[in-house]
């Protein structure tokens, strides 16, 4: 029973975390100049700007279908893959509210918002989703 | 567990990839060797100062004082059709070496003058000049070009150098 339940909310979880991941991947593909531009306005790391935006928003549309089409393993793995980038999300989001930065999140495309303490807090709650979905999942589940 | 890790790995591998040739494959797609960081986009930081904001009778009689540097940061085309006389072109998305040229403007500058399509529109470029030169005095125009223009104080427009020089900017419109 509580197999099964586990089961119900990581695909909720999964649903959720890939379905937004796929929306802000898609979002973000229209304008990669400015979404390299809003990178680096992070300060966190300006010199990879422009490959992460080249590589971040079909790399969040390939692991956010993954976790809600593909088999188990590989939905599994989606989840690793989607904690590793929300861990990554969160660090540079941290780093900006710490220096006080005011930059725009860029996390849905242009005009996402400024980054505050909330897009963290957002950020966590997807990562614990993500865990949920990574927990729930069987690696050899059909 | 390895097996999902290199999965992981794969997927992520896969993402890039795809990116990397979806933006070889777009005829504008981002050139990312020639990408230069934007230099004046930021906002304030905790603790430095903050720019007044300045109503355009008051800027215009600092107009011509050789201490004193106005800043347009809209647009390149914004700037060719009309600017304040004397405004050098400082977009919020310049970048390299373009912005390095700008900020040359500011070495001697005892007051610089922002001013944006709005006062917010100024604010983040405002708020990254008060930062990079806490000692000079950064005012915002009070509503902009459009309060400056309306106030029929002296604006100029038509093809300019500035506008050359910033038309390669990469983000932002």
């Amino acid at each position: 029973m509580k197999e099964r339940a586990l089961g119900w909310l990581a695909l909720a979880a999964r649903l959720v975390v890939g379905g937004l991941f796929v929306v802000a991947g898609a979002l973000k593909l229209g304008d990669p100049g400015a979404f390299a531009t809003e990178i680096a306005n992070y300060h966190f790391v300006p010199q990879l700007a422009p490959w992460l935006a080249v590589t971040l928003p079909a790399t969040e549309i390939v692991v956010g279908a993954a976790l809600v089409v593909a088999p188990a393993a590989w939905r599994r793995a989606a989840s690793l893959a989607a904690m590793g980038l929300l861990v990554m999300f969160t660090v540079a989001i941290v780093h900006v509210v710490r220096a006080g930065i005011n930059v725009d999140c860029g996390c849905f495309g242009g005009n996402s918002g400024p980054v505050t303490a909330w897009t963290a807090a957002r950020d966590l709650v997807l990562l614990a989703l993500a865990a949920l979905a990574f927990r729930g999942t069987k690696e050899y589940a059909k | 567990m390895l097996s999902t890790v290199i999965r992981a790995l794969v997927l992520v591998l896969a993402g890039a990839a795809l990116g990397f040739a979806g933006n070889a494959a777009r005829p504008h797609g981002l050139r990312i060797a020639a990408f230069a960081p934007p230099t004046e986009c930021t906002g304030a930081e905790a603790g430095a100062p903050t720019p007044a904001v300045m109503s355009p009778a008051e800027a215009s009689t600092l107009c011509g004082q050789p201490t004193v540097v106005i800043a347009d940061t809209r647009n390149a085309n914004a700037f060719a059709e009309g600017h304040v006389a004397g405004a050098v072109h400082l977009p919020c998305d310049a970048g390299g070496q373009t912005a390095v040229d700008a900020l040359a403007h500011f070495s001697h500058a005892q007051t610089i003058v922002v001013y944006g399509q709005s006062t917010d529109d100024a604010r983040p470029v405002a708020d990254s000049l008060q930062r990079r030169h806490p000692d000079v005095k950064v005012a915002i125009l009070d509503g902009g070009f459009p309060a400056w223009s309306q106030a029929g104080l002296a604006c100029a427009s038509g093809p300019c150098d500035e506008c050359k020089s910033t038309s390669t900017k990469v983000a932002h419109p």
